[in-house]
């Protein structure tokens, strides 16, 4: 009956010093973005075709999106799967590669040289994926502890790695003649198998479980998510053969119809999650990060009005073209980093630093970790930059394109600010 | 919030310690928060076998949270050897959070 081993069964998470290096560097990125943003904003105002407009999409997708997105997992996969992560050593290659192929391949964008910087930016990227995709499966076949979550990651790592393929296809398509049209033409293509099949769904998949879980929420509705993730892939399957297949325009309403109730019935289940709350007050970080879930409505908005304007003429209009990829990357992807960082970060942070202390002495509180006043600044630049730039790009003010882009390199700032805050954190003397 | 000991007394010192052991994400202690499930204390052996759970497995606060425990109880029983097994049968729930837990989390 009194077995007082030392052993308590403690089921080990993944070691900080895999997922650290991605939160760092993305962090960068973000900074990087924003800068390129500011100096080519009045240049938005043109066509979206343009190397710089694609080298900041790249960064802000790959660099900004992707790299924290692999870094929170790393974390979260043996939350997620309830089982522990398979290699640290395949999480640093997918790190090390992906960190050397995206500023390659931003680089060939930027100056539009589609030769052996772009193609090895792609390269790198696509092994650094099938690392990661290695790892989560492995990973989930060790735990044997299959759930909804799991499922919607694993799938959306696969979409990654086609956006991923389809993408360096596109760069050489530059070059030799491998597709049947020029690289501009499968560009929407691209772009959505990694909006929606890659951000989307690990989005909703990862914050399925957080949302909740951060709320202390006792709503849970498994059905309604198996029938999310059977809207977004349907939809996106159905989008792929009518874009390779058909003409008609107006058929994309089908696939854009299925995301969009996808993402009605998200919305649905964050409301439910918050209305059932049992901790009463809610923080800024998950402000921010309910203020995202709701963001998800407004590329789906833009894209029904783009849709519907091209079926009524078959001119594209550059300017709502640019305001919906700006809404995605720079509105619901940036919006929902800015407030999980805060609620991820300084608790991977303390358990580095604190958890050899924890029982034995007063320790700070993790969200003691970084200022609480930045972060409020931070998001106040964040939205006001957000909603001027979508003005100024709508509107076509190249003056107010250029304050709300000083306004967003503020937000980076104070943002790096405290993530460098959090990664130099030292021990108080307890 | 039901505990399951075979020494009431020394039960109700060992879970007055452990209310100073917070979960730093919730700011609840862990006794109120329901993560205990079982304190057995051997007078004879100078033992204590302590079962605890953790809101999620794999939690990343769960080694800090275990070792927290495993000190509290050094400290506040010297003479004795401590023992600890984390379980997740049955997994934790919101049923599970006390009365007091429940109205603190009311008021934050």
């Amino acid at each position: 009956m009194f077995a007082a081993t030392g052993n308590t069964g403690t089921t080990k998470t993944t070691s900080c010093k895999v997922v650290l290096p991605f939160y760092g560097y993305a962090a960068v990125a973000f900074l990087v973005a924003n800068i390129l943003l500011l100096l080519s904003a009045t240049g938005l105002i043109k066509h979206y075709f343009h190397p710089h407009t694609l080298a900041i999409t790249h960064i802000m997708a790959l660099g900004w999106g992707t790299m924290m997105i692999l870094g929170a997992s790393h974390q979260l996969v043996p939350v997620l799967i309830e089982g522990k992560l398979y290699s640290n050593k395949l999480a640093y290659t997918s790190f090390i590669l992906a960190a050397a192929g995206i500023p390659l391949l931003a680089y060939g964008f930027y100056v539009f040289d589609m030769g052996w910087p772009a193609k090895w930016g792609g390269r790198l990227l696509i092994v650094a994926i099938i690392a990661y995709l290695i790892n989560l499966a492995v990973s989930m076949v060790k735990s044997r502890n299959e759930n909804v979550h799991a499922v919607f990651i694993f799938t959306a790592v696969a979409w990654l790695l086609a956006t991923a393929t389809v993408g360096l296809m596109l760069v050489y398509n530059f070059t030799y003649l491998l597709l049947p049209g020029n690289s501009l033409d499968y560009l929407p293509l691209h772009a959505h198998i990694g909006i929606v099949g890659w951000f989307l769904l690990l989005i909703i998949g990862v914050g399925s479980r957080l949302i909740p879980m951060f709320l202390i929420s006792k709503y849970n509705n498994t059905q309604q998510l198996w029938w999310i993730y059977g809207l977004i892939n349907g939809g996106l399957l159905a989008f792929i053969f009518i874009f390779l297949y058909t003409d008609t325009g107006w058929l994309l309403l089908f696939p854009l119809l299925a995301v969009a109730a996808a993402i009605l019935l998200f919305v649905n289940f964050c409301y439910l999650s918050y209305r059932q709350r049992i901790r009463k007050k809610v923080d800024e970080q998950m402000e921010v990060s309910l203020l995202s879930v709701l963001m998800m409505l407004l590329p789906v908005i833009f894209l029904i009005i783009i849709i519907a304007l091209l079926i009524m003429s078959p001119k594209e209009n550059s300017s709502l073209l640019i305001t919906y990829g700006f809404i995605i990357f720079f509105g619901w992807i940036t919006a929902i980093i800015l407030g999980m960082t805060f609620k991820t970060l300084p608790f991977i942070v303390w358990n580095k630093v604190y958890h050899h202390l924890a029982g034995k002495g007063k320790t700070p509180n993790p969200k003691d970790l970084f200022s609480n006043t930045v972060f409020k600044w931070m998001s106040v630049f964040y939205i006001a930059g957000f909603v001027l730039f979508i003005l100024g790009l709508l509107l076509h003010y190249a003056i107010v394109l250029q304050l709300a882009a000083a306004l967003l390199v503020l937000t980076a700032l104070l943002y790096n600010w405290n993530v460098i805050k959090l990664l130099l954190h030292k021990p108080a003397s307890l | 919030m039901n505990i399951i000991t075979n020494s009431n007394i020394q039960c109700t010192i060992a879970l007055a310690a452990l209310q100073n052991v917070m979960d730093p994400e919730i700011g609840l202690n862990i006794v109120d928060l329901g993560l205990i499930y079982q304190l057995d204390f051997d007078e004879a052996g100078k033992k204590i076998f302590c079962t605890i759970t953790l809101t999620t497995q794999f939690c990343p606060m769960g080694e800090s949270i275990t070792n927290a425990v495993k000190e509290t109880l050094k400290v506040t029983f010297p003479e004795y050897e401590t023992g600890m097994k984390l379980t997740f049968d049955p997994p934790w729930n919101h049923e599970m959070i006390s009365a007091e837990g429940r109205e603190f989390l009311n008021e934050r």
